[in-house]
């Protein structure tokens, strides 16, 4: 997030910053590097504490800390501390090698990371990541739509200007031969200029779910691009690309990829045949409609464990907690049914109101009602789906954070299912393909082919699969 | 004589089992239907809607409770056909077009059913013709709109609009409901009411008809 600010007589850019909500987390004494902002625009000059706390790469990149800051014209300034961790990927991946730069976006509804790989050696040469400026019009899918419906291309201008920063920065002069993307159904259909009239309302199938293709004048990019193809309703090229990153479409027993987040994805299938759904899990593993969540940012409890009868909280960056995220919600959902202040139908123990956890911080029984619905649809679409499944990944920021024994003792993963954290599946898959132009068709064509819908709403049985689910309890698959 | 009081506990804690084995045993034993509802069901299922607003029950409570009440409506309602027995209101129910989510509105149309009103459910993605051609049909006093995603809310008003069009708008109260709607959304389309939850959707469709 950024922060414009205009000098003031008299007061030093650490104070406003401070006064802006900037936290020091060493008390001033530019010992941590905890405060860390970087310059977008305007000069903070470099001082002597910043040299010792941060390294000659991050300071020629703009970063500069808070507490010690100065400067004698309008600035802004991107806060770290207020940022998501956004997740990226560099595993190493097949290669057929070519000449020149490419490429790799994972465009997502919350955050962007853009990729810059060497097309010969497969080496990731730079990493932009930000949040979507499209957060502005609406945090979800459904809301962005709505505002696409009122204000038409405006969000598509945004997040092509937005994209095509970020790769020029990349570029750095260079031209590309190519910028893969992948992202869901909605962020494909608003990038693209499609009509979103389809995605607002049943069956949620829209005529243009195909890849796209733009030349490099069109978008006023370094490059060409191309958005992968959807894969239906409300499945799209983030969960195609992460089905080539994971393989799903080689393996011969069932396979699942599970995608946790407020537009909960999961898939599941083999070389046989795949099956993918989307549910509506709602905002509570992201900190959202719960009494004191927050991002995993500081002074966020992100894990919590049970020991002498009592909780022992985690929080991000040594602070006084002040909220809970994703993870420690999870966590201490599982740790309350462990002591038995939980009951497994999500009822507080004993009549009582809340469920304190550390300092200020407690629960009450609404945010739990708020996790039970948003576990209840992740695992009933699994169930639906996934009969069969021995082995699934998990993608995605919240999958790779989020503690299993936790998530399984209140049932939201299976018991009976090996469960691998995959990170950021669909920027890796975005890279795969980038890095393989000749064998690209063949293979998306072969999982498209593959590839159906399942709307969950629409079975018989969604109903009472749902409401089973939302019991705190751990369940298997078969 | 079978011990009512069962009724009543199965009712509140979703027993659909016991619920109808009560049910046959009382109508064998000549107790009337009107009884059975007046006098068991309808506090039951006001008692799980007490209990889900203290949130001491969750949906998984309330839908076990409907089903159990269900079990034992399916019994009573030919009888009460027969007796010509007047309903606290009738009801026609549905989510809006282009709307798939349909929970929040069962639990409604069960709560309702449990106070004693005829709910005729027209199911999810309804319509507005629908909802016209059953409010003639079932001589309706009230409907209910459900809506669960932002981008189907407009929907409610285009079926008021429709209603009004097809010239019953006059003849019933409309009650919307469903997480992205506000009373203040209510409002502005021109419904008569608004409910954020099933229980209190039963106060508001008796204040509504009364």
């Amino acid at each position: 997030m950024n922060l414009k600010l205009h000098p003031r007589a008299g007061e030093r850019l650490a104070d406003q910053l401070f006064h802006a909500g900037v936290e020091f987390p060493c008390g001033g004494e530019s010992a941590c590097g905890g405060c860390r902002i970087r310059v977008i625009e305007g000069d903070v000059p470099i001082t002597e504490m910043m040299r010792v706390a941060l390294t000659e790469e991050e300071l020629a990149q703009g970063w500069r800390l808070a507490c010690c800051a100065n400067a004698a014209g309008a600035v802004t300034v991107e806060v770290d501390q207020w940022s998501v961790h956004v997740l990226t990927d560099e595993a190493a991946v097949p290669i057929e090698p070519r000449e020149g730069f490419g490429a790799a976006i994972d465009l997502g509804t919350t955050t962007l990371v853009a990729q810059l790989v060497d097309l010969e050696t497969g080496e990731v040469l730079g990493v932009e990541t930000a949040l979507n400026a499209q957060a502005r019009f609406g945090a979800d899918v459904m809301s962005r739509i709505q505002y696409e419906l009122k204000q038409p291309g405006e969000p598509r201008a945004v997040i092509r200007r937005q994209l095509g920063e970020m790769l020029r920065r990349l570029a750095g002069g260079r031209a590309l031969e190519e910028i893969l993307i992948a992202g869901n159904t909605a962020m494909h259909h608003l990038f693209c200029g499609l009509s979103v009239e389809p995605l607002a309302a049943v069956p949620f199938l829209s005529p243009s779910l195909g890849e796209a293709r733009f030349e490099a004048a069109e978008l006023g990019w370094p490059g060409p691009a191309v958005f992968l193809a959807c894969l239906g309703g409300f499945v799209g090229s983030d969960l195609l690309a992460g089905i080539v990153a994971t393989r799903i479409d080689r393996h011969r027993h069932p396979h699942g990829l599970f995608d946790i987040g407020t537009n909960g994805e999961i898939v599941v299938g083999s070389r046989e045949g795949i099956r993918c759904a989307s549910t509506a899990a709602g905002p509570a593993f992201e900190g959202g409609r719960i009494g004191m969540g927050m991002r995993a940012g500081d002074g966020a409890i992100d894990s919590v464990h049970v020991n002498d009868g009592g909780f022992v909280c985690h929080v991000l960056g040594g602070a006084a907690p002040r909220g809970i995220c994703g993870s420690g919600l999870v966590d201490a959902a599982a740790a309350a049914l462990e002591l038995s202040l939980v009951m497994p139908n999500g009822r507080l123990a004993q009549g009582a109101k809340t469920l304190p956890l550390s300092g200020s911080v407690a629960l009450a029984q609404s945010d739990i009602r708020e996790l039970q619905l948003a576990k209840g649809a992740m695992a009933a679409g699994l169930k639906m789906l996934g009969g069969e499944v021995r082995h699934l990944s998990l993608a995605g920021a919240f999958g790779n954070y989020i503690r299993q024994a936790s998530a399984r003792a209140i049932g939201l993963l299976p018991d009976d299912v090996v469960v691998e954290p995959v990170g950021n599946a669909a920027l890796r898959g975005a890279r795969m393909l980038l890095l393989a132009p000749h064998r690209r068709e063949a293979r998306l064509k072969g999982i498209l082919a593959l590839c159906s819908h399942v709307e969950l709403a629409a079975e018989a049985e969604f109903q009472d699969i749902y409401a089973e689910s939302m019991a705190l309890r751990r369940y298997s698959l078969r | 004589m079978p011990e009512l009081q069962k009724l009543y506990d199965a009712v509140l804690n979703g027993d659909q089992k016991t619920a109808v084995a009560v049910t046959q045993e009382a109508l064998a034993a000549g107790v009337s239907p009107m009884e059975l509802i007046t006098n068991y069901m309808v506090p039951a299922m006001d008692k799980v809607g007490s209990l889900f607003e203290c949130e001491e029950y969750f949906v998984p409570e309330l839908l076990l409770s409907a089903r159990a009440m269900k079990g034992s409506l399916e019994l009573l309602r030919p009888l009460l056909a027969a007796s010509g027995a007047e309903p606290a209101g009738r009801v026609v129910i549905g989510t809006v077009k282009g709307d798939l989510h349909d929970i929040g509105k069962n639990l409604v149309a069960s709560m309702l059913e449990g106070a004693g009103f005829e709910v005729t459910d027209l199911g999810a993605d309804v319509p507005a013709e629908k909802f016209i051609a059953a409010i003639e049909e079932k001589k309706a006093n009230v409907v209910a709109l459900s809506a669960l995603l932002t981008v189907t809310m407009p929907a409610m008003r285009t079926t008021i609009e429709a209603l009004k069009q097809a010239g019953v708008r006059e003849k019933v109260k409309v009650m919307v409901g469903g997480a992205p709607v506000t009373q203040q959304f209510a409002e502005e389309i021109g419904a008569d009411g608004y409910s954020d939850n099933a229980s209190a959707a039963v106060g508001l469709a008796r204040k509504l008809v009364a």
